[in-house]
């Protein structure tokens, strides 16, 4: 199968689709996961096989697969032309999810099939790109095992977003939900560029027992076939990024995940209006061992 | 790091010929300044009199709008001061301008509505009243009666034109802001999202190109307006033929746009006792093409252009900024109409109502020996006026009048100083102090002077080279010829008229939304204001090109 959709349960097998998509797959089962289709190490295999892995176009069969689905997904979600997200998911000979930060490929906010189908192609060349090739031979791992698969997610035009950790990362308090929001698409926040709002909730009550509102200098924005990072007019700058409810939304999803996971969760999630989107989830893994009670 | 504080406020030395008698410690603890955009000469004693209660009206504005600031005009040497300082002590100002900046906001929200349904109404209303009086035939103890209470009532016009003002160059100020945090680059930019909109100043403008049009279509009236000076045409047009009906047409304009005085106050005459003004601006339009309709629609076609694609990009952003920038764009586009509209209304159409009245006074007291000659009254105080009014054996205040005219003669020749009293250092930045200084300008270092250069605010986009004409008040407009680049110390809306005659304008005052500027976009001219400088420093008949986008002026010859 070259394509699966993220809710469909086929999406859940990792060596196919790559640990990420398969999380987010699991996910989207419960949770408000913006939509979207893979495009799995079955399709990368197919355009692998021609032209010794050069080959600059999809395969006509392939594209009109991708074509459809992006069809599909523009029938789904009501809009004409959707913006999306494609983001590569590098598997390796194990089956695990490669975990060299830096080396996965995402492109935002593009609009269209051949946007999208230049997108998919991109990705998959970079499973060529020279300082792919050094890593994996300095890990030990074995060249031609690398394999891809893409994901087609819809963008969501975040109006803020934020990391949510179920648990104090710095303090250690398993009873405290810590935010970090700030303004527009999360990749501020992620990529550091920003310093985000923080709130403290606790989990007993939900009450929010620290806020600590930045001057949020930069944000990023949906631009023409793509994001760009812009300032934040100064109105903005101070302004608390999440309203009291907002936070309190935030938190029992986090909080409802941890439960789901059954480990603390770091997870980075959208406002769109009064819509709240989950993008990913992770384990914290910096936790130390929970103290006996 | 710690926060130094306020700086410590600084008594100003007197200006050595330019004596003070303060009346109290207090009176010396105000910043007075000079606003020489409005009041750039001495000033009779009514006049004075009616301006420090049309600043008690920003008094009573600041006080509608909780400002924790309070204002006071007072004229010193004839020359008028005003002072903006704190109603509270400084530990609550903090509290009291997040306060204020509320209601000025919520203001702000509803300019349209305010105006349209609350502050029109009462103006025109007032108006009528006024205009329902026959001074003429009323008696001078009636007469002056109703002096008393249209002075009362031009307070009351003083306080709502500035509820109006603060939060209309609030909102165009925001706007301006926000645009440029949201699409940095040329100053100017921001304006154009709100230009293309009518106003009374352009519908005078356009009503007196319209007279142009049928001047034109008669050789003989022509003729007349050329021939003639200014102050004759009306009576020669009366008196031909070929004039008669074109008369009745000027009559009909006079009664409509006439009825406001050729500046600021109530001692300039008006456009309907004296239309000279009006025929000096005749003569420049009879000899150009390109009716401001068509300009006023190529305005709005490309204010819609720069709108639609700023809405296009802002689809990305999130909807805080969208929503934001639609609020202030519908605030700032009631606010750029209201710059002119405001003073069409209150400044000139009711102002002339008062000075209606103060005028017929002055002629009883000239009838009764009181004053030498009619217009005099302006040199008398209302107190006085009203000692004089029935004052019987007559009172002879002739020598009175004489004395003060010989001293604003005096204290007119001199420079006055900017500043006296307490100096407190800049106000800390805020809504109002922000949009204000956008308003009379940001002072600019001539730092390129011996370059010929003169450096200023930029006031309207494009380049233009051509012949300065230095024109000290509007008596001497005339002088301007068609295409001419206006070098002026400052242009009220009742200079806007010239705009149409001139191919760029240059002043010693006025930032980015001066009346200047704003409607020097409206006629697509370059301008710079807020130079300080260029009466100065640029001759009458020099070569001087006007880079409004730069904000520079650059001198040749």
């Amino acid at each position: 199968m070259n394509i699966i959709w993220l809710d469909d349960t086929g999406c859940q097998e990792v060596s196919r689709v790559g640990g990420k998509v398969a999380n987010l797959s699991r996910l989207a089962a419960e949770y408000q996961v913006p939509p979207g289709f893979c495009l799995t190490t079955d399709a990368f295999q197919e355009w692998a096989g021609h032209a010794d892995g050069c080959a600059e176009e999809l395969p006509s069969e392939l594209l009109r697969q991708l074509s459809d689905a992006y069809g599909e997904l523009a029938r789904r979600s009501d809009v004409e032309k959707p913006s999306v997200a494609v983001r590569s998911s590098a598997i390796d000979e194990d089956g695990g999810v490669a975990s060299f930060a830096g080396q996965y490929e995402t492109y935002l906010n593009l609009q269209g099939d051949a946007a999208v189908a230049a997108a998919v192609l991109r990705c998959w060349h970079s499973t060529r790109a020279e300082r792919v090739a050094e890593y994996r031979q300095h890990a030990g791992l074995a060249l031609d095992r690398l394999e891809m698969a893409v994901l087609v997610q819809e963008l969501v035009p975040a109006d803020s977003s934020a990391v949510i950790f179920s648990a104090n990362p710095v303090t250690q308090n398993r009873d405290e939900v810590v935010i970090n929001a700030s303004w527009g698409l999360g990749e501020s926040i992620v990529g550091g560029t920003v310093t985000p709002d923080t709130f403290t909730i606790d989990k007993r009550d939900l009450t929010v027992t620290e806020s600590r509102i930045s001057d949020k200098k930069v944000m990023t924005v949906r631009v023409q076939d793509g994001t760009e990072e812009v300032p934040v007019p100064r109105f903005m700058r101070s302004r608390p990024t999440l309203s009291g409810e907002q936070l309190v939304a935030m938190a029992r999803l986090a909080m409802r995940l941890e439960d789901d996971m059954g480990w603390p969760v770091d997870v980075e999630s959208a406002f769109c209006g009064e819509d709240l989107y989950v993008l990913q989830c992770r384990q914290i893994t910096t936790l130390t061992e929970p103290d006996q009670k | 790091m710690s926060d130094a504080g306020p700086p410590q406020p600084v008594t100003i030395p007197p200006q050595e010929d330019f004596p003070v008698e303060w009346a109290s410690a207090d009176e010396q603890k105000i910043p007075w300044e000079l606003d020489l955009m409005h009041f750039n000469n001495v000033m009779p004693p009514l006049e004075s009199e009616y301006w420090a209660q049309f600043m008690h009206g920003a008094d009573l504005a600041m006080q509608h709008f909780e400002m924790p600031l309070q204002m006071v005009g007072k004229p010193f040497n004839y020359w008028l001061y005003t002072g903006i300082f704190p109603r509270i002590p400084p530990e609550k100002m903090p509290e009291q301008t997040k306060r204020s900046d509320e209601v000025l906001m919520a203001t702000v929200a509803r300019l349209q509505e305010r105006w349209d349904e609350e502050w029109l109404p009462e103006i025109k209303k007032q108006i009528e009243e006024w205009d329902a009086f026959d001074v003429t035939a009323a008696s001078t103890a009636d007469l002056q009666t109703h002096l008393t209470e249209v002075w009362a009532g031009a307070q009351r016009l003083a306080d709502i034109h500035f509820q109006i003002i603060f939060p209309v160059y609030i909102a165009l100020s925001l706007f301006d802001d926000l645009y440029n945090d949201l699409f940095p680059g040329g100053v100017l930019e921001s304006q154009k999202l709100v230009q293309g909109f009518d106003n009374k100043t352009l519908e005078v403008a356009r009503a007196l190109w319209d007279l142009s049009r049928k001047a034109r279509a008669s050789d003989g009236v022509c003729e007349i307006l050329k021939e003639h000076a200014p102050g004759d045409v009306m009576n020669v047009l009366i008196e031909s033929d070929d004039g008669r009906t074109f008369a009745e047409e000027l009559d009909a304009f006079l009664n409509l746009h006439g009825k406001r005085m050729s500046d600021w106050g109530i001692r300039h005459g008006s456009w309907i006792e004296d239309p000279s003004p009006i025929m000096v601006t005749l003569k420049g339009y009879i000899e150009q093409e390109g009716d401001p309709r068509d300009e006023l629609e190529e305005r709005a076609a490309e204010r819609d252009d720069v709108v639609a694609a700023a809405r296009e990009r802002l689809q990305g952003y999130p909807s805080d900024v969208r929503d934001e920038f639609e609020h202030l764009l519908k605030a700032a586009s009631t606010a750029v109409v209201l710059t002119e509209d405001h003073g069409y209304w209150i400044d000139f159409q009711a102002t002339y109502r008062v000075r209606r009245v103060v005028m017929e006074m002055g002629k009883r007291l000239a009838e009764a020996g009181t004053l030498a000659t009619a217009a005099d009254v302006f040199v008398l105080r209302t107190d006085e006026i009203a000692a004089a009014v029935g004052a019987s054996p007559a009172a002879d205040h002739t020598g009175l009048v004489e004395e003060r005219k010989k001293e604003m003669e005096h204290f007119g020749s001199l420079k006055p100083p900017p500043f006296m009293g307490t100096d407190y250092g800049p106000p800390p930045p805020g809504l109002v102090s922000t949009a204000l200084g956008k308003f009379f300008g940001t002072p600019v270092e001539q730092t390129d002077a011996t370059d010929g250069t003169v450096s200023g605010n930029a006031g309207s986009p494009g380049k233009f080279r051509g012949t300065a004409r230095v024109v000290r008040s509007l008596d001497e407009a005339h002088k301007l010829g068609v295409g001419e680049i206006l070098v002026a110390e400052t242009t009220s809306p009742s200079w806007t008229p010239l705009f149409g005659t001139a191919a760029g304008i240059v002043t010693d005052t006025g930032g980015i939304l001066s009346h200047c500027a704003v409607v020097a976009r409206e006629y697509g001219i370059p301008a710079v204001v807020g130079t300080g400088v260029a009466t100065s420093m640029i001759k009458d008949g020099q070569t001087i090109e006007v880079d409004g986008d730069a904000g520079r002026v650059h001198l040749f010859d």
